[in-house]
């Protein structure tokens, strides 16, 4: 009967863009996340080699809006979050002892209509009309009397599709962790990261509809003369920043908390002690997300809001410090008399502590409402918010990366290059970043492309650049150390790291495609932990051997997304000043936009009617493949 | 957790709860509609926020609004929403000509539902009320046409369903899919009750 | 296979027993009602305005605990993260309300 639907397997390229299975989607997720690093690393060293000096003129300053634009969008949105994704892919089902994610096919879906989301905005560099309004495409300026050419198009409609992608992701996740755990992991025994995990996924759930709301309108506006931004027909613009904001802001807390999970985890490992304060650190990260919820006119202190308003937010604002100042001492206290082992991925993870608590001080610092009226759009606040992702986010997930590579691809990561990778890094960072405090203060306005001389903007604007480009040599390092590790053979063994706590080290590296042979039984927090401390070799198996099945590989979510794909453009050029011909015919009467979503409905439908039997692993196959490792 | 044992023979009571299959389904599509609140909340505030922003010479909404249309709707709306409920209840008890008879009568309110919103559309643009003429009909159309959209999505869906419980009967692959759908539907009732409230008679009243 | 609580455990006695229209037909009508006096306290007019509204939202607010807690039976049991789901959702909202009517235009 597990015979009755033999299900094709492809190999090579087919197998990945057909792809089901969670690790393998995240593998995708850290190579697409990966490359649009890359292409926001290199739009901020053209941004820095054009500030280096006073009145320089490497780019125009039309081209710096655009890198400015490009950067902060493909870093949040493209580089960012895929690998989060990336992380909770590969890792959360391991450690809650699941075969797979609750929607393997919608979770494919995510990762594609994520990838030409991205591809769509990207695109617009070759178009020759790049997004330039800022990352947070403010009105009027976003509006079509002011950004009269197809760049803000391509944001609207680029995040939109990605954006789709983000949502059924974060959906994914939650119904996974909360329908999916093994038999004993109660939800005050998952691991940290999964737990951040959650939250962040529940963030992206009740964030992300006000973003596709906000990008609708701002899409009807620019493309079909609505009026919801534009002033002289009754539109209001600061309607759009609260909209983006609301938001803007917890996707901030969707950025940081999973850097807190994957610190937490690497922390406790490499300090050979149980997570301290491990109640008060779940405690502490459901209350930041909630209170993200209610901080998001803290971007908005300058607009006018009223004294009202503004204290509200200040006060909302500043109690956020304190669940995060509950984890920086848990942290801490989790080091204190353990017996640490500085491996690179704990290097990240130690030298991220002191780096995030800087940043959360000048957040303190920029809640203060009347005070913010000075920092408001100076260096300090890009200071501030470098300082949480990068520091923050950044540095947690190149800890994340040297502390799971073996787990993702069964080779260690060389500990070497790791360690001169932080160090490069870490140096680089607080280069770039610390004088951009003092340029803040000194009255620098961020997004202006030049600056004059004898302002005492020119050496620390220099300095700043030095360390932008370590931070690139940096990044090229790791580079580097991943393919001489992708050069070795695959000898990492289950716990390569010897402390691993969490179910993830108790099953071969990387995991099998049905990640556990028998669904483990979980006795504790820390439940490998827990067996080793009781003398048993792993995990004792909640259930006998036996056919375990499997869903079906399918190329539908690849072609579903390539269908947003083509809407979009067909959306965007639809009003282009075309000359008269088979082009203007073809997008004007929208039937390029039609088409577009008749491949995405259609294949909806091909889903829903052909039913996924998947297929069946017999236990025969996973004694052979279970003793190999 | 095996599937297919349920696929022939006696249903279980609660077939879209049989399987954990079904279970994320169900429970997926509720933390979506967690999110759809969200995206019909922040449509409405949109509206909430631009419903005075008239322009001069244009209709206001209290000009346009015509109540008996709009009482009408929410009176074929809201039965759509017993008949769903009907056929959910004829899928626990395992009658499929009964379960898809309720499914084809709820479809057909949805349709008539349709058709008086887009005649609605139709007359307020005669009257000059059109997508573009000021903030308030954007926002209008944006959050109406939104639900309108919905409505039209689950006729559609809630159709291919019928033809596919045809084809395939009723068991627990399709019946979370049955299930999900009237979820679907109550969904879209609860949006258009607060549509009906905010839009409608409270822009009469304003 | 999963750590959840769902309703397989339910006793034999109750399987076959299902819930007959009625309920369903009553919660009908006390929509219907619901509906029939917020339509006839708009059309008949001459009432004042934020009583109007309170009385129209209590009234939407009745709505809803027809539809979602008896017709997609949240008020059943399992059904915690639905209501939690639902519940942050319907906060988010209530702030976003806020925003749009207190700032957006001063």
């Amino acid at each position: 009967m597990a015979h009755a639907h033999p299900v094709k397997r492809y190999t090579g390229l087919m197998d990945w863009l057909t792809t089901v299975d969670h690790k393998k989607i995240g593998i995708l997720y850290l190579i697409a996340g990966g490359f649009f690093f890359l292409i926001g690393g290199l739009e901020a060293l053209l941004i820095r080699v054009q500030l280096w000096k006073p009145l320089n003129n490497f780019v125009s300053a039309d081209t710096y809006n655009e890198l400015i634009t490009m950067h902060g969008t493909t870093m949040i949105f493209l580089a960012a979050m895929p690998i989060i994704f990336a992380m909770m892919n590969a890792i959360v089902p391991l450690q809650i002892g699941a075969r797979d994610v609750a929607f393997p096919f919608v979770n494919a879906l995510g990762f594609w209509t994520f990838f030409f989301g991205g591809l769509l905005l990207n695109i617009s560099w070759i178009a020759g009309a790049v997004p330039d309004a800022g990352w947070t495409s403010y009105l009027p300026l976003a509006s079509p009397t002011y950004s009269t050419d197809k760049g803000v198009d391509y944001y609207v409609l680029g995040l939109q599709i990605a954006g789709i992608g983000t949502l059924v992701g974060g959906i994914n996740f939650l119904v996974t962790i909360i329908n999916m755990r093994a038999p004993g992991m109660s939800f005050m025994r998952m691991p940290m990261f999964t737990w951040s995990a959650f939250i962040t996924s529940a963030l992206i759930l009740f964030a992300f509809p006000a973003l596709t709301v906000g990008l609708v309108a701002l899409m009807f506006d620019r493309l079909f003369s609505a009026n919801f931004f534009e002033v002289s027909g009754g539109g209001n613009t600061v309607l759009w920043e609260h909209i983006f904001w609301i938001f803007g802001h917890p996707e901030v807390y969707i950025l940081i908390l999973p850097a807190f999970g994957i610190i937490s985890e690497v922390i406790a490992t490499f300090s050979r002690k149980r997570l301290f304060g491990y109640s008060s650190m779940v405690f502490a990260t459901v209350l930041i997300g909630f209170l993200g919820f209610m901080v998001w006119a803290h971007h908005m202190f300058t607009v006018g809001l009223g004294p009202v308003a503004n204290a509200l937010f200040s006060i909302a604002t500043m109690l956020i410090a304190v669940p995060t100042g509950i984890k920086i001492f848990n942290w801490i206290f989790t080091m204190w008399g353990g017996s640490i082992k500085f491996t690179a991925a704990n290097l990240f993870a130690v030298g991220f502590v002191p780096t995030f608590v800087m940043g959360g001080v000048t957040g303190v610092m920029l809640a203060a409402a009347p005070a913010d009226f000075q920092y408001h759009d100076s260096y300090f606040v890009v200071a501030h918010f470098h300082y949480v992702i990068v520091g923050g986010l950044v540095l947690g997930l190149f800890a994340g990366l040297h502390y799971w590579w073996p787990k993702m691809f069964g080779r260690m990561l060389g500990e070497g290059l790791g360690k001169l990778t932080f160090w490069t890094f870490f140096i680089g960072f607080h280069l770039t970043f610390f004088v951009q405090h003092f340029l803040g203060l000194l009255g620098m306005p961020r997004r202006v492309y030049t600056y004059l001389d004898g302002l005492g903007f020119n050496n620390m604007n220099l300095i700043s650049t030095i360390g932008a480009f370590l931070m690139g040599v940096g990044t090229i390092i790791f580079i580097i150390n991943i393919i001489v590790t992708s050069a070795k053979p695959k000898t990492a063994g289950n716990d390569p790291w010897e402390d691993g706590r969490t179910l993830e080290w108790a099953i071969p590296s990387p995991a099998p495609e049905y990640n556990f042979v028998q669904t483990p039984l979980v006795r504790g927090y820390d439940a490998l932990w827990k067996e080793k401390m009781d003398g048993n070799e792993g995990m004792s198996p909640a259930e006998p051997i036996g056919p375990i099945h499997m869903p079906s590989p399918s190329i539908l979510p690849f072609v579903m997304s390539l269908g947003l794909f083509i809407a979009g453009f067909g959306f965007m050029y639809a009003n282009n000043d075309w000359q008269a011909g088979f082009f203007k015919d073809l997008f004007a009467s929208h039937a390029v936009a039609g088409a577009g979503l008749l491949i995405t409905l259609s294949c909806m439908v091909i889903r829903s009617l052909k039913d996924d039997h998947g297929f069946h692993i017999e236990p025969e196959e996973l004694t052979n493949k279970g003793v190999k490792a | 957790m095996s599937a297919h044992s349920h696929l022939d023979g006696q249903l279980p009571h609660e077939p879209e709860r049989a399987t954990l299959e079904g279970r994320n389904k169900v429970l997926g599509f509720w933390l979506f509609l967690g999110g759809e609140t969200v995206l019909f909340g922040t449509l409405f505030s949109a509206f909430l926020a631009l419903r005075d922003q008239v322009g001069d010479g244009n209709p206001s909404g209290q000009e346009l609004f015509k109540l008996m249309t709009v009482a009408i709707a929410t009176v074929i709306l809201l039965t759509s929403s017993l008949t769903s409920v009907f056929a959910i209840q004829a899928m626990h008890r395992n009658q499929v000509k009964a379960m898809q008879g309720w499914l084809i009568l709820t479809v057909l309110l949805g349709l008539a539902f349709l058709g008086l919103e887009i005649y609605e559309f139709y007359e307020y643009v005669h009257e000059g009320h059109k997508f573009s003429t000021s903030a308030f009909s954007s926002s209008f159309y944006t959050l109406v046409g939104f639900h309108g959209a919905h409505v039209l999505f689950g006729i559609v869906w809630i159709s291919l369903l019928i033809a596919q419980v045809a084809r395939k009967g009723l068991n627990v692959v399709t019946a979370p899919k049955v299930y999900v759908a009237g979820m679907y539907w109550h969904f879209i009732d609860v949006v258009w009750v607060f549509i009906f409230t905010v839009v409608y008679l409270m822009g009469k009243v304003a | 296979m999963a750590a959840n609580h769902t309703t397989h455990s339910e006793e034999p006695a109750k399987r076959h027993k299902h819930e007959g229209p009625r309920k369903h037909v009553v919660a009908y009508i006390f929509s219907m009602l619901l509906t029939l006096v917020a339509f006839a306290t708009v059309m008949g007019g001459e009432i004042n305005a934020s009583f109007t509204y309170i009385l129209l939202l209590v009234m939407a607010a009745l709505q809803v605990v027809i539809q979602m807690g008896f017709w997609m039976h949240m008020k059943d049991r399992g059904h915690l993260f639905p209501i939690i789901g639902i519940l942050t959702g319907v906060f988010v909202v209530f702030t976003i309300v806020i925003m749009a009517e207190y700032w957006t235009w001063w």
